[in-house]
């Protein structure tokens, strides 16, 4: 595989991987939203797997695989129970619409490529062109979950961040070391878990997993 | 080996206390492991105060002098906590409970693990996942009461920690990038870090510390990333209150501290010290906003903590040999003031029933030794002689006042408005009548006798500075680069 094959599929992948970020914004059915992270979550596996083929990393293809399996399939199960049981189908209202927060990306997006574009431009590595889109990612995670008022959206909003957080590195580093990223990825798994049994907690205490609920101590 | 067995015996005693059904036996376990614990880390502490440098499982694990300062906190103080833990669980959670006891022991040591290992190893990805998971150790010990506000203090706790932390490993994958960009060959380690300081890419060894430092900061609960940790340090049990304040918060610290070294090394000093006096001077304003008239005395605690930590990196941001040299003995005597007023709010929380501070009348009278301590703890936690706190704060701000004379003028100020805020709430709680109903005496009283070690230690640095405790200092200092 030549460098500039390489450099094209993955920018390719990493514009995909913020579209479906954005994407997130625009479903409004829960289940489809635990489907764009699914799917974001493989997009980001066949970009480690291709950067592991380029490299010759055996590590990196572990990585590929685990992120399958965790971040592609236990997570979005996991997810889809809690949708379940909770008997809910539709996000609710978000502070900001569809409309200005689409607005917010665009803007977070310039910022990203106005803050990175330095740090990219000073990487030799063949993917580093990508990382800004990987920045932006982190940036517009961070806005959806400050913008969600239920619980589980809010989850979802944190592991899109978390996504976008690996693709970073992933694009600046080649993924941090195998032993890491198991560990993070083991840390995510059983935060996600524990989310999932506060979203049962806070459902059962207060009738509702809008968190704008969460009201009672203040000052 | 003495390192492995460290961080052996708090994960197996987790593992074992989740598995007993006696409660006798679990307290036995308990205080067993807490010991143990203790001596382990005293002996690794001597050891590496002597000059040695342990390592473990190839160069995963690397205790050196300021690693040493971590460990020697978290065992002791933990320690102690574990000890009062016993007696507040056993009134807190009678044997219908039990599971619950269960649990909150199960995850105690679990939290002590985390912590041990976030400040032991010498990779940062790995420091990362231990943070994190102290995170995870401690949520459902934030709920363990299981009310509505101790749920949503927890589940705060849980999302902002866990967002703090992600855009930490932004910070730790930059510098990481910078690193191996440089090496051409993949080094995260702490030493190697330092090693290469001097060639690596100055552009994103910046960027990576200002994430480092809202990502840890968040941890170590400056402002404006603090707004959980009043909720969860006032809604977790005493115990733990007192764990989360006195000893995660330095591990945080801990972090940025030894992001510092190789940011300084990297880009100069200039560049982290503005940054951390900007944002310890604010913490130190938001916690005064809320100290003026706070009506709760756990979440005046939590609030002082945010303070404290503030002061702590004022005196980390102005440098120097005492600028560091105070951080660092604050970082100690905050520890042992904050635990011990933590601890001592869990016997007031059991004999008032209530957290607020107007619930809480002639503490002195109704309660005389939680009172006394209670009294004695606030002195030494508004920085009065002869109590340690006020030498470490004094040491502060005079390298602040040689370097950076606003800021610490501005500091100064602030902490005089705590110091009257502080004062005034406590004023309201020890005088005054008890109320009628409330039976004289105080609660879990054998239980508060551990608290004597952190009394006696925080005279002792009050009054004396031990030579041996300053030259394991300056060994510390050598590797913060003075």
């Amino acid at each position: 595989m030549s460098v500039e094959v390489l450099s094209k599929t993955v920018n390719l992948l990493s514009f995909a991987a913020l579209g479906l970020t954005i994407l997130l914004i625009v479903r409004t059915s829960l289940v489809g939203q635990v489907r764009v992270f699914a799917l974001q979550s493989f997009v980001l596996a066949s970009l480690s797997v291709l950067i592991a083929l380029y490299s010759a990393s055996l590590e990196l293809f572990g990585v590929g695989v685990a992120l399958v399996a965790i971040k592609g399939v236990v997570i979005p199960r996991v997810l889809n129970r809690a949708v379940a049981k909770i008997g809910l189908q539709r996000v609710a209202a978000p502070y900001l619409g569809t409309a200005p927060a689409l607005i917010i990306c665009g803007l977070l997006t310039i910022v990203a490529f106005y803050v990175m574009a330095p740090i990219a431009a000073s990487n030799p590595l063949p993917t580093a062109d990508a990382i800004p889109l990987a920045f932006a990612g982190v940036l517009i995670g961070f806005f959806i979950m400050v913008n969600r008022r239920r619980a589980v959206t809010q989850i979802l909003g944190f592991l899109m961040l978390e996504n976008a957080i690996f693709l970073l590195a992933l694009l600046a580093t080649y993924g941090v070391p195998f032993i890491v990223e198991m560990g993070v990825f083991l840390d995510v798994l059983v935060a996600v878990l524990i989310m999932e049994v506060f979203v049962y907690h806070i459902k059962d205490n207060f009738d509702s997993i809008d968190v704008g609920e969460l009201g009672n101590l203040k000052e | 080996m003495m390192l492995l067995s460290l961080l052996l015996i708090p994960l197996a005693a987790s593992g074992l206390i989740a598995i007993t059904r006696r409660r006798a036996l679990m307290e036995l376990l308990h205080a067993v492991a807490s010991m143990a614990t203790l001596g382990t880390g005293a002996a690794i502490v001597a050891q590496v105060w002597n000059g040695a440098i342990l390592t473990a499982a190839g160069d995963l694990f690397r205790v050196d002098a300021l690693s040493a300062l971590m460990v020697a906190i978290i065992t002791f103080l933990g320690a102690i906590a574990a000890l009062y833990a016993v007696g507040y669980i056993r009134a807190e959670l009678d044997d219908a409970h039990l599971s619950r006891a269960r649990l909150f022991f199960t995850l105690f040591h679990l939290f002590i693990f985390t912590m041990l290992v976030a400040v032991t190893t010498d990779n940062l990805g790995v420091m990362w996942i231990a943070i994190e998971g102290t995170t995870l150790a401690t949520v459902f010990l934030v709920n363990l009461r299981q009310t509505r506000t101790s749920l949503e203090a927890a589940y705060k706790y849980l999302i902002l920690s866990s967002v703090g932390i992600a855009l930490a490993f932004i910070g730790t994958a930059l510098l990481y990038y910078a690193g191996a960009a440089k090496a051409g060959e993949i080094s995260v380690n702490w030493s190697a870090l330092r090693a290469a300081a001097g060639s690596l890419n100055a552009e994103a060894v910046r960027l990576a510390f200002v994430f480092i430092v809202i990502g840890y900061g968040t941890k170590a609960g400056l402002a404006p990333m603090h707004t959980w940790l009043p909720d969860a340090h006032s809604e977790a049990p005493a115990p733990i209150s007192a764990l989360m304040s006195g000893v995660l918060l330095n591990v945080g610290l801990y972090a940025m501290i030894r992001f510092k070294t190789v940011v300084d090394a990297a880009v100069g000093p200039e560049f982290a010290a503005r940054l951390l006096i900007g944002i310890g001077l604010f913490s130190v304003l938001v916690a005064a906003a809320f100290l003026v008239r706070q009506r709760n005395y756990k979440r005046m605690l939590a609030y002082s903590s945010v303070e404290h930590i503030g002061i702590i990196c004022l005196g980390l941001g102005f440098g120097g040999y005492w600028g560091l040299l105070g951080a660092l003995l604050h970082m100690v005597n905050h520890a042992l003031s904050k635990s011990l007023l933590f601890i001592l709010s869990g016997n007031i929380l059991i004999k008032y029933h209530s957290a607020e501070i107007r619930e809480v009348r002639g503490l002195l009278h109704g309660a005389p030794w939680t009172g006394g301590l209670f009294l004695a703890g606030m002195f030494a936690l508004i920085g009065l002689p002869p109590f340690a706190p006020f030498i470490s704060e004094f040491i502060i701000f005079r390298a602040g006042f040689e370097n950076h004379p606003w800021a610490a003028a501005t500091g100064v100020i602030l902490l005089v408005v705590v110091f009257g805020g502080m004062l005034a709430s406590l004023n309201r709680m020890l005088y005054g009548e008890p109320p009628a109903d409330l039976p004289r005496g105080d609660a879990l009283r054998v239980w508060l006798v551990p608290l004597a070690a952190n009394f006696a230690l925080l005279l002792v640095l009050g009054l004396t500075l031990p030579s041996s405790l300053v030259v394991a200092l300056e060994q510390v200092l050598k590797i913060l680069g003075v």
